[in-house]
């Protein structure tokens, strides 16, 4: 690396990082509601707004991948263990993964199922499958696994970051935060 | 003498129709599309019955009168297919059929024709205008297609909290095309 690296996250890759946060909560939240209602206009509703949120998920992890490009992301502290830097890069790479394939998986699973994703109710975005009911099926239960899978990866990275805080006390989670926060909540 | 009069009479109506043609409801469909929140999902009914006597030559005898089970309705998940079926929707239990019976039929150019008549959607019958074309198969079948627009609150179709904002489309189109066996 001819280039030396940060040490901390810039403005840029700590918004993506947060905003990508909320918006996860904010599509699990509704996913969960929706999923167990009675149809209704306001469950239509809901189903869109989540659609829109994952669209804007999906697209706000490959703008962060690319951003990762030019702006390279700040090194391990050097006194981490290997097997722990491999389980870091494994759940990292591992959460921009999900962030791409559960966003995709619900846009197949829309498809199959016979409702478009039509962004924000203006933007349609292709159909690459047609209706399939055994395949919207199939889909809903991928689309379900990565979920829970992505909710114990988030689990892991967020305790990761609170051990290195608390107890390696070394800046692993304050590289994330804004400066003028001394501590912060990670979870 | 009178009921001789009327048979003579019905006689003399038969022979004025055009002569019934089979439609082959397998090869046939009736398709419709519904917007909510921009999008547009479509659906089709898989069983209807249709009589259907057409002649191009005299448009003006031809008529039509279709059936459409609502419970084969398709929208592409059960759930759709479920919350369509329900009481403030199409009301599968309570009107499980929906008709179209043709009342005049008349040429609008080359190929092309208009049906009138009455559309039946859970119990409330409708005039309705629905412009076709005829095209010739290879095979001698006749293929007969077209479009219009049905108001789904005029037949009651998705009431209360569903008419509230725009969240679901007031027009619905729908598609048709029914293939007619060789004439005899």
């Amino acid at each position: 690396m001819s280039q030396p690296l940060p040490q901390r996250y810039g403005a840029i890759a700590q918004a993506g990082h947060w905003l990508t946060l909320l918006l996860v909560i904010g599509a699990f939240a509704l996913g969960w509601i929706m999923s167990d209602m009675k149809m209704s206009p306001t469950r239509l509703k809901l189903f869109s707004y989540h659609k829109w949120i994952g669209v804007t998920i999906f697209g706000i992890a490959v703008l962060r991948l690319l951003w990762r490009q030019w702006a390279k992301a700040p090194p391990l502290p050097p006194a981490m263990p290997a097997w722990e830097r491999i389980g870091a890069h494994l759940s990292h790479w591992g959460l921009y993964a999900l962030l791409l394939a559960i966003p995709l998986s619900g846009w197949l699973m829309s498809s199959a199922k016979g409702f478009q994703t039509v962004y924000l109710g203006h933007f349609p975005i292709p159909d690459l499958i047609g209706r399939d009911r055994e395949l919207g099926k199939l889909l809903e239960d991928v689309h379900e696994l990565l979920t829970t899978i992505l909710l114990f990866v988030v689990g892991l990275h967020a305790a990761a970051a609170l051990k290195h805080h608390f107890f390696n006390r070394d800046d692993v989670l304050t590289r994330m935060l804004p400066r003028w926060r001394k501590t912060g909540d990670a979870s | 003498m009178k009921l001789f009069t009327a048979v003579l009479l019905s006689l003399a109506a038969v022979s004025a129709q055009a002569t019934p043609r089979t439609v082959d409801t397998a090869r046939s469909d009736i398709s419709f599309s519904v917007k909510q929140m921009g999008v547009a999902v479509e659906g089709r009914f898989k069983r209807f019955e249709a009589q259907v006597n057409f002649d191009p030559a005299k448009p003006e005898t031809s008529s039509a009168a279709l059936s459409v089970d609502i419970a084969s309705i398709d929208a592409g998940s059960d759930e759709a297919d479920s919350t369509a079926a329900e009481r403030a929707w199409l009301d599968k239990a309570g009107f499980p059929k929906a008709t179209f019976k043709s009342s005049s039929v008349r040429a609008t150019g080359p190929g092309k024709y208009e049906a009138k008549g009455l559309l039946t959607i859970k119990g409330k019958p409708r005039e309705i205008t629905v412009p076709f074309r005829a095209t010739d198969q290879a095979s001698g079948a006749t293929l007969l297609s077209g479009q219009f627009s049905i108001r789904r609150t005029d037949f009651g179709v998705g009431g209360g909290e569903w008419n509230e904002g725009d969240l679901v489309s007031n027009d619905v189109p729908v598609t048709f095309q029914l293939l007619l066996a060789p004439a005899k």
